[in-house]
């Protein structure tokens, strides 16, 4: 897979260019709510309850300021990434207990017929972890900027 | 069974899910620790379900891979046939725990 096939998955409906949220479960609940306004989910809690799950196996905070909070869920119908950043940062229990100001959701339905949810797990996180791909992640502050990233070589 | 019964099982359709992929998340460079937490989890959650309606999940998962599949556009979508109209208004309602006529799988609307 591609940085740019990433992009597909995006969509303006939930990208948030400043959360309210300060902790961990409200991002979690402001991000999935998102789903819920656009008619993508009908039930915000079970989602919840799975991310949350996924959470409490191990923080989706990977350092350096991201977390990528991910999980299947019957509730979804169409793999999503939602994108979420915060200026003061929100405690996530990232592995290098640092705030996460950058915040990826990939969402997934329980079987998907193209199969790419691992490899667009993947992808992001390969992409994230590129030091120049992180810098310009932080300078994005619209909709248009964050496909110009992805779009990029 | 009620609309608490069908949560539940698609809780632990969703946990379930996350398991079998453990590992490979883990393999992305994901913090994957507490694995026990997931199991503690999975019993707790069957210890809310009815043992009839566990056996049917089990049979289900056993022989399909996934015991609960969407419907979307009144259509199955674990055996693509078509449902009556009037099964997925009251499907859409939570109110009762379906199943396909066709396949026998257990129903979760998405619209």
């Amino acid at each position: 897979m591609e940085k740019q096939e990433l992009i597909q998955y995006f969509n303006v409906n939930f990208f948030i260019p400043e959360l309210s949220a300060a902790t961990k479960d409200e991002a979690l609940d402001e991000i999935t709510s998102k789903f819920v306004e656009n008619r993508c989910i009908r039930n915000q809690d079970i989602l919840l309850a799975m991310l949350k799950q996924r959470e409490n196996l191990g923080s989706t905070g990977i350092g350096k300021a991201i977390a990528i909070p991910h999980g299947r869920s019957t509730s979804v119908k169409d793999v999503m990434i939602a994108f979420g950043k915060s200026e003061k940062g929100i405690d996530f229990g990232a592995v290098d207990n640092k705030p996460v100001h950058l915040i990826f959701m990939v969402v997934a339905p329980p079987i998907e017929q193209s199969n790419k949810y691992l490899p667009i797990l993947g992808k992001l996180v390969e992409t994230i972890n590129n030091i120049k791909n992180r810098k310009a992640l932080m300078q994005v502050q619209t909709f248009e900027d964050l496909k110009n990233f992805f779009n990029e070589d | 069974m009620n609309n608490r019964d069908l949560e539940v099982l698609v809780n632990l359709q969703d946990l379930d899910m996350m398991i079998a992929e453990m590992a490979e998340v883990e393999k992305l460079g994901f913090n994957v620790q507490g694995k026990e937490n997931l199991e503690e989890a999975r019993n707790e959650l069957i210890r809310k379900m009815s043992k009839p309606l566990l056996y049917k999940y089990e049979k289900l998962k056993k022989r399909y891979k996934r015991a609960i599949v969407p419907v979307q556009d009144d259509v199955c979508l674990g055996c693509f046939m078509r449902l009556p109209t009037s099964f997925s208004a009251k499907g859409r309602e939570d109110a009762m725990v379906y199943e396909c006529e066709g396949c026998g799988r257990i129903l979760y609307w998405l619209d």
